[in-house]
């Protein structure tokens, strides 16, 4: 193999898929915030409010973990549509670790936009 | 709220294969399992009125195949459990699963299969010396067409007699104190990489 051959750089696509990946259990723990929701509420807001659209099948195991970590806990309750829902609600636990979270999202996100003022001039 | 058998055909069919390939986790966590995912297709199918077999097929094609979701259930399982299991059956079993994921996996495992078979070839070797104390031991031959080579040998050594044994009754304490230690570091090793390295898979829709 050619050690001089330069590496492909990753797609934009690929890169944005990382990026997301790593900030979903923050939002699903910043879409608990403000009270229970059941997992397709929790579906929903990622969507509309941080376009983070996971295939549905994924957000279920992954409350399911957030629940075993102890960040949130859950409980069954019936609804006016016939079935009941299961609702997830973060712990004191989850609280701590969505705003220990939020802390260094921000710190890191102020520092990566002061880096990149010029650029955002520049796409302007 | 009513559904005519013919549109919960597929969502049955669905939930019973989901039930299927949970069949590793107990049964109260399967049940909790099946039983959400059949209020998130009832939710989801109603969403524009009534459920129809159309949109409970579509609410179905969005969850992925049931295979799929009841893997990422069991991964997520048997890595959570070991972390806390005393089992180092438990732990291979779960870096098998875990090696066929990502690379943090698969060199996890190889490392922990290798520390596993030389701890338990130390411990094997103490525990045989007593027996076959002309056959068992840690043998250092040269090889006679080529004085410049040599190999080190754990174990049985079919050519016994003609190297040079190392230790002698000494492979029994060494043997069950090291063996011991790479068993116990080797275990540790795949709890703490576990607990380090293992994200739950995320899939993207397209």
């Amino acid at each position: 193999m050619d050690k001089n051959k330069p590496i492909e750089p990753d797609a934009p696509e690929k890169w944005e898929v990382q990026l997301r990946k790593g900030s979903l259990e923050l939002a699903i723990l910043a879409a608990l915030w403000d009270g229970r929701l059941y997992g397709l509420e929790i579906l929903r807001h990622l969507e509309t409010a941080s376009e983070l659209i996971v295939t549905e099948g994924t957000i279920y195991p992954l409350l399911n973990r957030l629940k075993a970590l102890g960040l949130v806990t859950s409980e069954w309750v019936e609804s006016t549509s016939g079935h009941p829902r299961k609702y997830y609600e973060l712990t004191p636990a989850g609280r701590q670790r969505a705003l220990e979270m939020t802390q260094i999202w921000t710190k890191f996100s102020t520092s990566m936009s002061d880096l990149l003022a010029p650029l955002q001039k520049e796409n302007q | 709220m009513t559904l005519s058998p013919d549109s919960t055909k597929t969502m049955d069919a669905y939930l019973t294969t989901l039930r299927k390939r949970l069949r590793q986790l107990n049964e109260s966590e399967v049940n909790e399992i099946v039983q959400e995912i059949h209020s998130h297709i009832l939710d989801k199918a109603s969403q524009q009125g009534v459920p129809t077999r159309a949109t409970i097929d579509a609410a179905i094609t969005a969850l992925g195949t049931p295979e799929e979701l009841a893997g990422s259930y069991v991964t997520n399982a048997v890595l959570q459990r070991a972390q806390a299991t005393p089992s180092p059956l438990l732990i291979l079993r779960a870096l098998f699963r875990w090696a066929g994921l990502s690379v943090a996996g698969f060199v996890t495992f190889i490392v922990s299969v290798t520390g596993y078979c030389v701890g338990a070839s130390l411990l094997l070797c103490a525990v045989l010396k007593p027996f076959f104390p002309q056959k068992v031991g840690l043998w250092f031959n040269t090889d006679s067409t080529d004085p410049d080579s040599f190999r080190l040998h754990l174990g049985f050594t079919p050519t016994a007699g003609v190297g040079h044994e190392y230790l002698g009754g000494w492979i029994i304490p060494i043997g069950l104190v090291l063996g011991a230690i790479f068993l116990f570091l080797t275990y540790r090793f795949g709890q703490w990489s576990i607990r380090k390295f293992w994200r739950p898979q995320v899939r993207y829709a397209d």
